[in-house]
């Protein structure tokens, strides 16, 4: 093998910038694969202004339905109509960002052996998945993100952030949800290596996420109970808080201990991602094929 | 089981209820077969059942936790909103079971050329098409939305007459009519133009419109959902029949025309489609 690509592919030749540039290499063609399906992207705009718009209506009814409180104005779980509305779209908009299946690519790659091919390559397989999703990343900010951002905002009256700074944050909270989102995934999908078939574990992690994610209904609507719970999930990490500190409720130190509960929910999931990935595969076996 | 497969081998006779009888018993043999198959994955029928549990169970804390806050949606107590949601399951399930081979149509039917071998056997080709495979998770949802409806309509203090179940058997089905003509028209245009951005996904999203009343949302959306994409009437308005007020089982009753209607309209179009079809050759 000729020197320049040894010294590329050997993992422990490797020099840290042909290793960064091995696996920023991966963002690249992530993001090339998906601008190939770019026309899917354009009817999705669709359905995410619709499913906005669901909870606009429903939302907007909601409030209407309950007796103003003492400023005359009506509010529910520490929100107001406006900030309600505001959450629901900004909880979509970074839903279009972070969201991937990297968890059901993942059980496709064991199920028809292609893992193998994964195995053999001079490179981790989590961090590439990590970087594909990235990849991924990018593209939805620039060609689904955007347009998304470009048609909710003015159509159902969505609010700025109290400060503009937060809106810094907010991206840079989003950032984290992606990583927490795509390990999260990850270690779902090491369970294909245990399973036949996890077709159902992803379904019912599809329904029940955006729901513990806060997605759907934001947290402070919930008993006090069942709060508790979902602070101790990961599933906050990746929805609640990123729009919470978009609308300014997490003032002051807050905001420092939001961004570390994300990053350290995106460093332990991906850390118990490489123990799974590990100890799954002492146990694969590949058909030949 | 020779009698049947023998009536089934039998050539078809032409008057027209022997037709349809003979047709009847294909269709018959067709879900047999599938559940035979199926029984060989047990577990994935299990794990459906407590996916779509776990969905209908979250969409129920949904209700309940914007409930802990009023105590009613702009006039609509919790037990009518559950009571319409739990009826928007039935025809929805109904929907499901035998919509599978729509969202591939394109793909499977006409690009592989699938669909040659529907038109060469003498048994209509979009019941063929329907039943070629079934959706079993459907069933789940039917039972859970029944399951809903009811213990809604026990909360409601609802008092069924003889008249009540018959318009549960004609409303449920006729609304999932609206659901298959909708999905049939739009899978339809695919003999005509290949359908690459994916119109179906945006549509079935607004389904989820269907689960609250109808009169939560503007009057422009009222009206899209009413005449345009008519999902008004796969819940809302067949479910006026038991909860609304007199006034609107007037419009409840309408469901089946609309469901016929509908689906009347997609078949035309659909029957356009097929004779417009020529075969990749694959």
């Amino acid at each position: 093998m000729s020197g320049a690509a040894a010294t590329r592919l050997d993992p422990w030749r490797r020099s840290a910038a042909a290793t960064a540039g091995l696996y920023l290499h991966f963002v690249r063609l992530a993001f090339l694969k998906f601008l190939a399906y770019r026309l899917r992207y354009y009817t999705g705009v669709i359905s995410y202004t619709i499913f906005v718009a669901g909870y606009y209506y429903l939302y907007r009814a909601l409030y209407a339905s309950r007796a103003p409180g003492p400023g005359g104005v009506a509010e529910m779980g520490g929100l107001t109509v406006g900030e309600m509305i505001t959450y629901v779209a900004v909880g979509w908009i970074g839903r279009s960002f972070y969201f991937n299946n990297i968890g059901r690519d993942l059980m496709h790659q064991v199920r028809e052996g292609q893992i193998a091919m994964q195995l053999i390559k001079p490179y981790d397989v989590q961090s590439v998945m990590m970087f594909e999703a990235a990849g991924e990343a990018v593209f939805r900010l620039v060609m689904f993100t955007v347009p998304i951002t470009v048609v909710i905002v003015p159509l159902f009256g969505v609010h700025l952030p109290p400060q503009p700074v937060l809106l810094g944050w907010t991206v840079l909270s989003f950032t984290l949800s992606l990583v927490v989102y795509s390990q999260l995934n990850f270690l779902v999908g090491c369970l294909a290596f245990h399973m036949k078939n996890i077709d159902g574990v992803l379904r019912a992690k599809m329904v029940s996420g955006d729901f513990l994610a806060g997605v759907i209904v934001p947290f402070s609507f919930f008993p006090e109970w069942f709060q508790r719970v979902v602070e101790w999930l990961p599933f906050q990490a990746i929805g609640y808080l990123p729009v919470m500190i978009y609308l300014g409720k997490r003032p002051g130190d807050e905001l420092w201990q939001a961004l570390l509960v994300q990053a350290g929910w995106a460093v332990g999931l991906w850390l118990a991602g490489r123990v799974a990935f590990r100890r799954s595969l002492r146990q694969v076996v590949v058909q030949g094929g | 089981m020779d009698d049947a497969q023998g009536t089934l081998a039998r050539l078809p006779e032409r008057a027209f209820w022997p037709q349809v009888r003979w047709q009847a018993g294909i269709f018959g043999a067709y879900f047999g077969q599938f559940v035979k198959t199926r029984l060989a994955y047990r577990m994935d029928f299990l794990v459906d059942t407590l996916g779509v549990l776990a969905s209908i169970g979250i969409q129920l804390a949904v209700l309940t936790t914007l409930f802990s806050k009023v105590s009613a949606l702009q006039g609509w107590s919790f037990e009518q909103v559950l009571f319409i949601y739990g009826f928007s399951l039935v025809p929805l399930g109904l929907f499901n079971l035998v919509s599978v081979n729509l969202y591939g149509f394109s793909d499977a039917y006409i690009i592989e050329g699938k669909f040659d071998r529907v038109l060469l056997r003498p048994v209509n080709p979009l019941a063929q098409v329907l039943c070629e495979s079934f959706n079993i998770s459907g069933l789940n949802e039917i039972a859970l939305g029944l399951v809903v409806t009811v213990w809604a309509g026990i909360r409601l203090g609802l008092q069924p007459g003889a008249l009540d179940v018959l318009a549960l058997l004609v409303l449920a089905p006729t609304a999932a009519l609206v659901y298959l003509g909708v999905f049939l028209a739009i899978t339809a245009v695919s003999f005509w133009f290949e359908d690459r951005m994916g119109i179906a996904p945006p549509v079935y999203n607004v389904i989820r419109f269907s689960r609250y009343p109808l009169t939560i949302y503007s009057l422009p959306v009222r009206i899209l959902l009413t005449f345009v994409l008519p999902f008004a009437w796969v819940a809302y308005y067949p479910a006026t029949w038991f909860v609304g007020g007199a006034d609107l089982k007037f419009v409840a009753a309408l469901t089946p025309l609309v469901g016929l209607v509908v689906f009347g309209g997609a078949v035309l179009v659909w029957r356009r489609g097929v004779r417009n079809y020529t075969s990749t050759g694959t």
